[in-house]
């Protein structure tokens, strides 16, 4: 392959799954620039191993693919800092004192989200889904990630994140009455 | 009879695995009573449809300096 050749193909995935990479990345890692590198070795790595595409999937899937695996990396890497984030949180967990009073009772009790369907439709929802996700416990969004965006069973989560799964079970609850919560508050008209 | 903090928390531990027989009930029939909890219920579903939505992925722009810093750093990179 010549060179011209691997600028452009490198250049036309920036250009049409720059922003979609981009986007993908900071669901997972909160900071911009972790973001633009996650996407920069995605790039690199696509252009090291392109015999690895099968032309089944579309550009777009083997590339998301690939940025999967190096986020799943990422959180490896900090795994650490996310295990001791979660004994500091377990010693409340069964408390949920934000959501529950002590008989069990809603605070705020849930109510439906107004056209849910056609939220999905607006820019705006999406943004503010980003917002209410990056205000998750470190811990908390990284196994509602692992398992609700990357896929992840909670075997697999329960090995990554030396977690058992009552662990994982207590933190997706919180990560949902959370979500569902900030969601319900900042619901766009 | 569950409370609604139990029930949410077998609502969600349900959307992830097969919860027992017992479970299943009570979670049944705490749903059937509780508007609530019942909100919960379909909220986690919708949750799980939005983080399953390819629209997620498409909200945030990599800024120009950015993408021509990624492009910098992969021209540097000899070719395979």
């Amino acid at each position: 392959m010549t060179a011209d050749n691997k600028d452009l193909r490198i250049q036309t995935w920036l250009e049409e799954h720059g922003n979609y990479l981009f986007s993908y990345a900071l669901l997972s890692v909160k900071d911009t620039h972790l973001a633009e590198d996650m996407v920069q070795e995605t790039l690199l790595a696509a252009m090291t191993a392109k015999n690895t595409f099968a032309n089944q999937s579309s550009v777009r899937t083997w590339l998301t693919g690939i940025l999967k695996h190096k986020l799943i990396d990422n959180f490896r890497r900090r795994k650490r800092e996310v295990v001791m984030g979660d004994l500091v949180d377990q010693s409340k967990a069964d408390q949920l004192e934000d959501f529950f009073r002590i008989n069990g009772s809603w605070i705020d009790r849930p109510t439906a989200f107004p056209n849910p369907d056609s939220a999905l439709q607006q820019k705006a929802f999406w943004k503010i889904f980003q917002q209410c996700s990056s205000r998750l416990k470190p811990q908390q969004a990284a196994v509602f990630l692992a398992k609700e965006i990357h896929g992840m069973s909670t075997e697999e989560i329960c090995k990554e994140f030396t977690l058992n799964p009552t662990n994982v079970w207590i933190l997706m609850h919180r990560a949902r009455l959370s979500l569902s919560h900030c969601l319900k508050n900042n619901w766009i008209d | 009879m569950l409370n609604c903090k139990q029930a949410s928390q077998l609502a969600s531990r349900a959307m992830d695995e097969k919860l027992s027989f017992w479970e299943n009930m009570s979670l049944k029939l705490h749903l059937f009573l509780c508007r609530a909890c019942t909100q919960f219920t379909q909220q986690l579903v919708f949750l799980r449809k939005v983080s399953r939505h390819s629209q997620i992925n498409s909200v945030s722009e990599l800024s120009e300096a950015a993408k021509q810093r990624i492009l910098q750093s992969l021209e540097d990179k000899p070719t395979p």
